[in-house]
C-alpha cells in the first residue's frame, strides 16, 4: 500500500480520538474541528514522512499539538484574552446543555497555560504514558510530570475540590 | 525507604509505577488517611476529565472532515449544468489547483473565513449564513435560492447560482451553489429538518462575466470532494429537480 493510503486509512480510524484531543486543547467544538481540519491537511501533505514502524497516533498528535501552538501564536495573546467565563459560555452555546461539572471543567481547562493544557490533554484525556507524551511534546519525561502536577493543582483549585 | 511524595502519588494514579512501587503505595494508603484522600482526589479529577471529553468519541464526525479522507478519485461529476451558447472549452475552465486548498495556511484562513462569513455578510444586512449549534446553515437569499431556484431555469442576475442537485446514500437532498456577489463562495448545502446545512463553504474565484454558468467540474476542490463523498447514483435532471422542489426537498 502506498504510504499516503496507509496514512489516510489510519486517520479515518483515528478521527474520533483526534477530535477528542482537539476538544481538550481548543475548548470549543467549532475551533476544535477547525484544528482537526488543519491537522488532517498537514498529515496528508506529509504522509511520506511517516514511517510505518512509528505509531500513527503519536505522529498525528504531535502534528495536532504543533498546529494548535501555531494557531495560538497566530491569535497572539488569545489564551490570555480568553476569559474562563467566555470559554464556559461558548461551550454552553456549542450544543446540548452540559452538566455543571463539565462546564466548570471546561472553564478550568481554558484557564490552563498551553504547556499545561497539552500535557493534561495527552496524558489524562488521551491516556498516553508519560514517555509517550514526552516524545510527542519533545521534552524530557521530568518536564511532563512536573507540568502535569502543576496543571492538576490549577484544575483542582478551579474546581474547588482542593482540600 | 523514601517517603511517598506527590510525584509518586501522581504516577500511582496514572498507572506509571512498577508493580513493586505500586504495592508500596497501596500499603501506605491503607494506613494513611491523608494520603488516601489525596489519591481519591487525583482519581476523581482523572474521572472527571474522561467524563468531560470521552463523549466526543461518540459524536458524529462532521462530513467536511471525513470528506478530506476520501480517496482522491477522479471527479465523478462532469455534467455541465447549463449549456451556454459559447464554445465548450469556455464553459469548462480548469478547476483551481487542488493543492492551494491543502496548504495549511490557506486552509486555516479558509476555516477562519467560514466562521467569519456569517458576521461579514450579516453586517451588510444581507445575511447568507447563520450559525446554529456551531454549524452553518443557509439564510437570506442563499436559503431562498436553495429552496426555490432551479438549475434548469438559470437567472444570470440572481445573486446565487445553483449547480447540481442530488440525493445522497442517506436519502438527503444536497445542492451545490455559487454565490456571485462578493465575498464569492461556493458550497454544498444539504437539506435537513432545520434548514439547509452547509457542510462545505469554500472561497471561489468570482465568476468572470460570461462565466456565470459554471460546469460542475469547475467547483472548488473542497466542494467537489464533498460532492464525491456523498453522491450515489446520478445527479437530478431538470424533471427530478422540479419534482424535488415540489416535495419540499425531502
Amino acid at each position: 500500500m502506498h504510504s499516503s493510503d496507509a496514512v489516510r486509512e489510519g486517520l479515518i480510524a483515528l478521527l474520533p480520538r483526534l477530535r477528542r484531543l482537539a476538544r481538550a486543547l481548543a475548548g470549543q467544538a467549532a475551533d476544535a474541528d477547525d484544528l482537526v481540519q488543519v491537522v488532517l491537511e498537514r498529515a496528508l501533505a506529509r504522509s511520506a514522512q511517516w514511517r510505518p514502524d512509528a505509531a500513527l497516533d503519536k505522529w498525528v498528535f504531535a502534528i495536532a499539538r504543533n498546529a494548535w501552538r501555531d494557531e495560538l501564536r497566530a491569535r497572539g495573546r488569545a489564551q490570555h484574552l480568553f476569559a474562563p467565563e467566555e470559554a464556559g459560555e461558548a461551550v454552553a452555546d456549542g450544543g446540548a446543555a452540559l452538566p455543571v461539572q463539565q462546564l466548570e471543567l471546561a472553564q478550568a481547562m481554558a484557564a490552563l497555560p498551553p504547556d499545561h493544557r497539552e500535557v493534561v490533554a495527552l496524558v489524562l484525556v488521551e491516556g498516553l504514558s508519560y514517555d509517550e507524551a514526552a516524545t510527542v511534546l519533545d521534552v524530557p519525561v521530568g518536564t511532563v510530570t512536573s507540568r502535569l502536577a502543576r496543571a492538576r493543582a490549577t484544575l483542582q483549585a478551579h474546581l474547588g475540590n482542593d482540600a | 525507604m523514601n517517603p511517598i511524595d506527590d510525584d509518586t502519588l501522581q504516577a500511582y494514579v496514572d498507572g506509571e509505577l512498577d508493580p513493586a512501587e505500586a504495592a508500596r503505595v497501596d500499603a501506605a494508603l491503607a494506613q494513611d488517611e491523608v494520603l488516601a484522600r489525596r489519591v481519591r482526589q487525583l482519581q476523581a479529577l482523572n474521572t472527571q476529565l474522561r467524563a468531560a471529553f470521552d463523549p466526543v468519541l461518540d459524536e458524529p464526525v462532521p462530513a467536511r472532515l471525513t470528506a478530506m479522507l476520501q480517496p482522491r478519485a477522479t471527479p465523478a461529476v462532469t455534467l455541465t449544468v447549463v449549456q451556454g451558447g459559447r464554445d465548450a472549452n469556455a464553459g469548462r475552465r480548469r478547476a483551481p489547483p487542488r493543492r492551494r486548498w491543502l496548504m495549511p495556511g490557506a486552509a486555516l484562513a479558509a476555516s477562519v473565513a467560514l466562521l467569519a462569513v456569517g458576521l461579514w455578510w450579516g453586517r451588510a444586512g444581507n445575511e447568507l449564513v447563520r450559525m446554529r449549534n456551531g454549524e452553518p446553515y443557509a439564510a437570506g437569499v442563499l436559503g431562498r435560492a436553495l429552496d426555490q431556484a432551479l438549475a434548469s431555469e438559470p437567472d444570470a442576475h440572481a445573486p446565487v447560482a445553483i449547480g447540481l442537485s442530488f440525493r445522497t446514500a442517506d436519502g438527503q437532498i444536497c445542492r451545490t451553489f455559487t454565490v456571485r456577489t462578493p465575498p464569492a463562495r461556493a458550497g454544498l448545502a444539504c437539506h435537513t429538518v432545520a434548514g439547509w446545512e452547509l457542510p462545505v463553504l469554500s472561497p471561489s474565484a468570482p465568476a468572470e462575466t460570461g462565466e456565470l454558468r459554471q460546469a460542475a467540474s469547475s467547483l472548488p476542490p473542497a466542494v467537489q470532494a464533498a460532492v464525491d463523498a456523498r453522491l450515489r447514483g446520478n445527479v437530478f435532471d431538470a424533471q427530478q429537480e422540479r419534482a424535488a422542489r415540489a416535495a419540499g426537498w425531502r
